[in-house]
């Protein structure tokens, strides 16, 4: 398969096609609109259901299998942000403080993104290890804590209140929703394993598909209403939110095999480092770098990276990920 | 029935700022507020509050004129240069002063 068949296929998945519908939602102006309770619902089975079914397959594995794995994704999700940074920073010439901000959101992670990719690799047969959501749930934290760590350093001669705006960071980092509820569903499904799996199966597994389609349906119209905000962070940005996914992607997927991952999991790896975060960067950085301008970080990964990464850059780390293997 | 003169600040401000202002209000002394999502369109950009995240809230808090003073005044020095957010007083009246 080609990579054009593999955009392809990724292209007429249910998934993809309603977030393309609900981007022509918002940019059409129909007054199509969810309710508020939905996407917080919709966001909070999903991650539950990942983090129960990625838990169930951390106590399959044994942790044993999962650490060497686990490491490197936490230590590439502190390393995107050191590499990135600079770039911004002396490529872009943009701000130390929106410099760091935006090298914290892309070191970060988007949950959607991931399971999108999982349900990508379903769809075109490519075995993965399952308990790569325990990735996703250790990649979220340590770019957002480098990232404001980078962002008080270049501001410090301002003189500012880094201790307290660490802290809250740190919080927002590790005791955010998002997060707390995926670590928190991973121990609960570690902790049930096959057994605890077939008692929630109906309801956690069955519907999963639907679901996600129907959340990216909203979260369609959430990207495309940000799509006029493209105007104000210009060329240089457009082309850093491709560009970089697709980098870290390669070094996602390099990493994943130098640490013992099959092709799928690798290319998941690939994923994750070429997501870009949206609620919980965006969250933790407006509170410990206020400074920072918002409509910079969020417009590249959320208006930018996510679109990309949903239609082609997903399908694009499994054709890396299969000249890597071959 | 007899009332009371009192000051009711109301801050429209996004949903990040949240933690930041109710801060400042417990701050100057007051003893509670009342909190709830709006949607709106300002100098910062049409608000839609399509997901919580980026929302805009709107908090309003009923203090004695000297604290309303002081609040207005922190909320203009610390938060507006940094967050997207109005904030105005208005004059009330209320039958339990010591409430406020």
């Amino acid at each position: 398969m080609d990579i054009f068949d593999a955009i392809r296929a990724n292209l007429l998945s249910p998934a993809v096609l309603f977030f393309v519908l609900g981007v022509i939602a918002a940019v059409s102006r129909s007054d199509l609109k969810f309710p508020e309770p939905l996407y917080a619902g919709l966001t909070i089975y999903l991650l539950v259901a990942i983090g129960f079914k990625g838990g169930v397959a951390v106590a399959e594995a044994g942790i044993g299998r999962v650490l060497v794995p686990a490491v490197t994704a936490m230590a590439l999700g502190a390393l995107i942000p050191l590499w990135t940074y600079p770039v911004l920073r002396f490529g872009g010439r943009l701000s130390a403080v929106d410099s760091a901000a935006i090298a914290a959101h892309y070191g970060s992670v988007s949950a959607v993104t991931f399971i999108a990719a999982t349900n990508y690799l379903k769809s075109v047969d490519q075995p993965f290890e399952s308990y790569a959501t325990a990735f996703l749930a250790v990649m979220e934290s340590p770019a957002i804590l480098v990232g404001v760590v980078l962002g008080k350093l270049a501001t410090r001669a301002a003189g500012d209140d880094s201790g307290a705006s660490l802290r809250t960071a740190v919080h927002e980092a590790v005791f955010g929703r998002s997060i707390f509820l995926l670590v928190g569903s991973l121990i609960v499904g570690a902790l049930c394993g096959e057994p605890g799996m077939k008692k929630v199966e109906p309801f956690f597994v069955t519907p999963f598909q639907g679901v996600l389609a129907l959340f990216l349906l909203e979260m369609g119209i959430v990207a495309g209403r940000r799509l006029g905000e493209l105007r104000k962070v210009g060329p240089f940005l457009l082309a850093f939110g491709i560009v970089v996914p697709v980098l870290n992607g390669a070094l996602g997927v390099e990493l994943g095999k130098l640490a013992g991952l099959s092709l799928g999991g690798a290319t998941l790896l690939g994923v994750l480092s070429a997501s870009a975060s949206y609620i919980a960067a965006p969250a933790a950085i407006r509170m410990s770098l206020p400074d920072a301008n918002p409509t910079l970080s969020l417009t590249a990964s959320l208006a930018v990276t996510f679109p990309f990464n949903i239609t082609v850059g997903i399908p694009l780390c499994l054709a890396i990920a299969r000249r890597v293997y071959s | 029935m007899n009332t009371h003169p009192m000051k009711l600040v109301t801050v429209v401000c996004e949903a990040h700022a949240k933690e930041a202002v109710l801060r400042t209000i417990r701050e100057v002394g007051a003893h509670g507020y009342t909190l709830f999502p709006v949607e709106g369109d300002g100098s910062q950009g049409l608000r839609t509050a399509d997901i919580p995240e980026f929302t805009n809230l709107q908090i309003e808090v009923i203090l004695k004129p000297e604290a309303a003073a002081l609040l207005l005044e922190r909320l203009g020095q610390e938060h507006f240069p940094r967050y997207a957010m109005v904030a105005f007083e208005s004059d009330v009246r209320v039958l339990r002063p010591g409430k406020f």
